[in-house]
């Protein structure tokens, strides 16, 4: 239609030419249709320029991260944390094998009282694991001082040089300040930044403060190693086969790290402090990091991998719960219900996706996760896995109210698609002989699937750039999901990047590293949508129906 | 939509209904049953927050809706203990009451509760204030471009990569809006947390929709219309001026209206751009007019996250929080209704 139109001024020109005369206005040699045409296209060309000004904000802001994740991973390893985090970390595992030995003696005290015995011939049973339990505590004790005392030092370190990049920052500022200035106040500013003391740290005297503990950490672990063969070897035996196999599953645990004990020793010799970061490793920081810690005294993490995983993990379980009711609810319309409920039900069903989010999350937080909870609680279904729920706010909390959002993007592309669908394929089924469900399952559907498809896509792309809901629902915590929990899984409060972002944004000084690292959140999510969107655009392209 | 039969037929009674009929009769049961379970989720939330939410701003008295909740400022609630009886008072009373009887206050425990007193006013204003700039800018942007796409454009490497942009940006995620209006207006244009950096995020987040709803209607303008314009030497402005334009106009507006919805509705990329959690003056309180554009302001869906989330929750904050959550729930509720009414009968009025 444009095309044939567009035609039409340039004929009527010179007959306008010839009975009105020639156009007055002219401004650089063109009339003025060709400006207002101009005007319209700068106005088209609006939608362009504003994708094109949000890459380049989201990527000039989020620009400085790399490097100024690679200085903090730098000074995470010049400065020596990284040394002690090895230490630190067999501290840790060595606390898991605690809590599982108390958790052993919890379920073993439970089974005895179970069975009926009395309090004093319990704690006398468990006087044997009792003892282990403290033995087991003591024999880190050395480690843990050493470590405190590395903590301590490597800390010190890593604030003194935070102060002296403080320091050269301040002078920097004062020394730019020179071009420009009076002659007088030029002198005031030299003096000034000439008297910024920067100290320098020397990192290798610190280091050596560091790795010279290395033959006590060496002293230490034979001892422990010793220890450990012990407790594993004086584990008690006990007669009820569920307790049995806790212990022995102890037991493999302690033998496991005694042998991880060389291994861990050998880190400490090959780790160096010299050693540089490279671009690839601060980019992997943060795609793969597993830890997002921020404003810690130790060291801060920007890995983005638990936001990721928390913002696909609810966007599935809330399609899940989406896709077939969505699908459901289109095929119903559009092949099943008489017009005149088709007429009520597909405008309430658009009306829903006017719904604000924030209310949704509100209603999330008030209402939804309080029943869910008091529903998990009842005794017959607890056999679903997860029952009884944990917190109040949840994956699937969030993911339930998602879906109600993705409802109705699902709903109306699905039915449109099949709206699409040509009839004679329809009657030609029917006229062969199947059943209206044959028809709707065999012919219809399969033949929307391109456009529905696309509407679970759009649906996809919804929920996961989806913010206040899980803002307000998810719970909030920072970790990868334990999927060891089976299905149970769905029901672990979760952190998302859209409310990571939305959640922190706030209080970052503007132009830190944290700053920085929500920007480059934001356009991982602005990448995500592209790619979401040009997949729903190529699916319906290429798998588009003939037209009859 | 002919195939009257939508159900399957009622076989005889003699005639037990064969297996295939019976698969089938159930399979739209379950069809029926998720479709209804949808609307059924939907209601309840309406039910929950208008009955909840109707208690506050609602009353049994005369005159009958709870008018300081609506023209009063958010005001911290004291609650004390005197002479045996629970006060609950505003901040702004407490102080005068204060004033008035010192002696009487003094060994008296006072809790405080943040935002849990007043109304939700500034905040009515501020969304107000936030959907009408946003949209002028929307709809002057749109409707210009949607004009171009529909009356000039030809097809072309540059309509390609037009329509791929808007497109893309109907798809991008609103806190992505919210981080590009912090990014570009708030730090780099330096107009800080601002009416005008609210304006310009929120309406480049709804000018997709703009474009194609306003795209949609000048193309349903038939073609007859513009060539008998053509035909009596108007140029193709005039033409537009005058035989296009207000013909799509109705369905312009009344698709723009569920932008509205939507731009009333976003809290993500007002967050940071234009949202304060409190503010003492209003709106046109400024010293310049100039400043009125420059200044943040208190909107009803940030009022409700941060009532929601930020605050301690107890008894007291929950009446605010339904409160607002009915007043904002109801409104753009209202709005989307009325743009789904209005557009059903566009299309009755309007067939060509």
């Amino acid at each position: 239609m444009a095309t044939d139109t567009a035609q039409a001024p340039s004929a009527s020109h010179s007959v306008r030419k010839q009975l009105l005369g020639p156009h007055k206005f002219r401004l650089f040699g063109r009339n003025r249709d060709w400006w207002i045409k101009l005007f319209f296209e700068g106005n088209a060309a609006i939608s362009i320029v504003v994708l094109l000004l949000i890459v380049f904000t989201l990527f000039r802001e989020a620009a400085g991260f790399i490097p100024g994740n690679r200085q903090n991973l730098e000074v995470y390893r010049r400065a020596g944390l990284e040394y002690v985090d090895i230490l630190r970390r067999q501290t840790e595992d060595y606390a898991a094998l605690g809590r599982q030995l108390s958790a052993t003696r919890l379920a073993w005290s439970e089974h005895l009282r179970a069975q009926g015995l009395p309090q004093a011939e319990i704690t006398a049973r468990l006087d044997a694991i009792d003892t282990l339990d403290t033995r087991l505590a003591d024999a880190i004790g050395t480690h843990q001082e050493i470590l405190s005392e590395m903590i301590d030092h490597a800390s010190s370190v890593k604030e003194r040089v935070k102060v002296g990049h403080d320091m050269a920052e301040v002078r920097q500022n004062l020394l730019s300040g020179i071009p420009g200035a009076t002659p007088e106040h030029a002198a005031e500013l030299q003096t000034q930044a000439d008297a910024v003391v920067i100290e320098e740290v020397d990192y290798a005297t610190e280091i050596n403060v560091l790795t010279n503990r290395f033959p006590e950490i060496q002293a230490a672990n034979r001892n422990l190693t010793g220890e450990l063969g012990e407790i594993a070897a004086a584990l008690p035996q006990a007669d009820d086969r569920a307790i049995a196999r806790q212990l022995s599953h102890l037991a493999d645990a302690l033998r496991d790290f005694r042998k991880s004990i060389p291994e861990r020793e050998s880190e400490f010799v090959r780790w160096r402090a010299d050693r540089p970061v490279s671009f690839f490793e601060s980019l992997n920081a943060f795609a793969f990091g597993r830890d997002w810690i921020t404003a810690s005294f130790w060291q801060d993490w920007y890995g983005v991998l638990p936001l990721f995983f928390g913002s696909v993990f609810i966007s599935l379980i809330s399609l899940a719960i989406a896709i077939p009711l969505g699908i459901c609810a289109a095929l119903y319309v559009n092949q099943v219900a008489p017009p005149g409920e088709q007429r009520l039900i597909k405008p309430y069903i658009e009306f829903i996706s006017a719904i604000p989010s924030v209310v949704l999350g509100f209603f999330g937080i008030a209402v939804l996760g309080e029943t869910l909870r008091q529903v998990s609680q009842v005794e017959w279904l607890s056999w679903i896995p997860g029952f009884p729920m944990q917190e109040r706010l949840n994956a699937f909390t969030a993911a339930a109210l998602l879906a109600l959002m993705a409802i109705p993007t699902i709903f109306t592309l699905a039915e449109d698609a099949l709206q699409n669908v040509p009839r004679a394929l329809r009657e030609a089924s029917l006229a062969l002989g199947a059943t209206r469900m044959q028809t709707m399952l065999r012919i219809t559907l399969p033949a929307a699937l391109s456009g529905i498809t696309a509407a679970v896509l759009l649906g996809f792309g919804r929920v996961i750039g989806e913010t206040m809901v899980v803002l307000l629902c998810a719970g909030n915590r920072i970790a990868v999901p334990d999927f060891t929990a089976g299905l149970g899984v769905a029901f672990q409060p979760v952190h998302t990047m859209t409310g990571i972002v939305a959640q922190e944004m706030g209080e970052v000084v503007r132009g830190s590293l944290h700053y920085r690292a929500l920007f480059m959140v934001g356009c991982l999510l602005f990448l995500l949508s592209l790619g979401i969107n040009y997949g729903a655009q190529k699916i319906v392209r290429h798998y588009r129906l003939p037209q009859s | 939509m002919s195939e009257s039969s939508y159900f399957p037929p009622r076989r005889s009674i003699l005639r037990k209904p064969s297996w295939a009929a019976r698969l089938e009769s159930s399979f739209f049961v379950l069809l029926r049953v998720a479709t209804y379970g949808v609307l059924l989720a939907a209601a309840a939330i309406f039910i929950d927050i208008g009955w909840k939410g109707g208690r506050v701003v609602f009353q049994a008295a005369p005159p009958f809706i709870n008018v300081p909740f609506l023209t009063q400022a958010p005001e911290t609630l004291n609650v004390f203990t005197l002479d045996g009886q629970t006060v609950k008072m505003g901040d702004r009373d407490f102080r005068a009451y204060k004033a008035a009887n010192p002696e009487k206050l003094r060994d008296v425990h006072v809790s405080t509760y943040v935002y849990s007193a007043g109304g939700i006013f500034p905040n009515i204003v501020g969304t107000v204030l936030l959907v009408l700039g946003s949209m002028v800018i929307a709809l002057a942007l749109g409707v210009c471009s949607a004009v171009y796409l529909s009356e000039y454009a030809k097809d072309g490497p540059f309509i390609r990569l037009l329509r791929l942009s808007i497109a893309n940006l109907a798809g991008v995620p609103s806190i992505v809006f919210g981080l590009f209006g912090f990014g570009l207006f708030v730090v780099a244009f330096d107009w800080n947390v601002s009416l005008i950096a609210g304006w310009f995020t929120l309406a480049f987040m709804v000018l997709p929709i703009i474009i194609t709803a306003s795209e949609e209607a000048l193309r349903a303008v038939p073609k007859g219309l513009r060539e008998g314009s053509l035909a009596l030497g108007a140029t193709k402005f005039q033409t537009i001026r005058t035989n296009v334009l207000p013909y799509a106009l109705p369905g312009i507006l009344t698709s723009s209206v569920l932008a509205i919805a939507r731009v009333a509705g976003e809290t993500a990329p007002i967050m940071f751009t234009a949202a304060y959690v409190v503010r003492d003056q209003m709106p046109w309180q400024v010293e310049q007019w100039t400043d009125f554009f420059f200044q943040g302001v208190m909107a009803l869906p940030y009022h409700i996250y941060v009532v929601a989330s930020k605050i301690p929750q107890n008894d007291y904050t929950s009446d605010v929080q339904y409160g607002t959550a009915f007043v904002f729930l109801f409104t753009v509720a209202a709005i989307a209704l009325a743009a789904i009414l209005l557009r059903a009968r566009m299309r009755k009025k309007y067939r060509w």
